[in-house]
């Protein structure tokens, strides 16, 4: 089953397109929580590869690889985002659908980037960072 | 994210509320995007990228 319809997969290839180097996306599995009483019976685990299996067959320079409970993941199942295969701390934890896909989108662009699209005030701030902090966005698919 | 790949002392994550209920309670979420900074909520609501680094770069964070 696609993933997209078919305008949106061009799309997306054409913005995987103006990628300036590779991004490796790392799916992660292990044990997953038990969802709300109610809740999809959804494989997320299965789901969230077949999804950036089929972002990765957009882009000649996006790839997959996927591991059973690799070190730096708090929960499953996972997507860490790697320009040129390193880890630089993304990360997505859950299903990646409806709005949470396009925000996947953004930052498998975002670290296909060879420079930052912050501006540069923002980037100076950045580098004057002298402690380490840890930013979670909670989201929702809808 | 785009924070994260900017600087190596930070680390972003995107979480699926839905899919870890123990988490997002912990965390209060009831509406998103809800911002957590070093484990503690900070608010909720998309910001533009000036505010977004006036609140995490916040000497509360020190």
């Amino acid at each position: 089953m696609a993933i997209f319809r078919p305008e949106d997969e061009e799309r997306v290839r054409e913005l995987f397109a103006e990628l300036e180097r590779p991004v490796e996306l790392l799916v992660a599995h292990g044990p997953e929580e038990t969802p709300l009483p109610g809740a999809r019976d959804i494989d997320f685990g299965a789901q969230t590869e077949r999804i950036v299996r089929g972002l990765a067959e957009l882009s000649d320079i996006v790839s997959i690889r996927v591991e059973e409970e690799p070190a730096g993941f708090e929960r499953y199942p996972a997507v860490s985002v790697q320009p040129e295969g390193r880890d630089v701390g993304v990360r997505y934890y859950g299903l990646p659908w409806g709005y949470e896909l396009g925000s996947l989108i953004g930052a498998v662009l975002e670290a296909g980037r060879s420079e930052s699209s912050l501006r540069p005030e923002s980037l100076e701030r950045l580098a004057a960072l002298d402690r380490d902090l840890t930013i979670d966005v909670f989201v929702t698919p809808t | 994210m785009k924070c994260a790949l900017a600087s190596p002392r930070i680390r972003a994550a995107g979480i699926e509320s839905t899919e870890f209920p123990a988490l997002a309670e912990e965390m209060e979420v009831y509406a998103v995007p809800r911002i957590v900074v070093n484990g503690v909520p900070q608010w909720d609501g998309a910001v533009p990228e000036r505010v977004f680094l006036d609140r995490v770069l916040a000497p509360a964070f020190e």
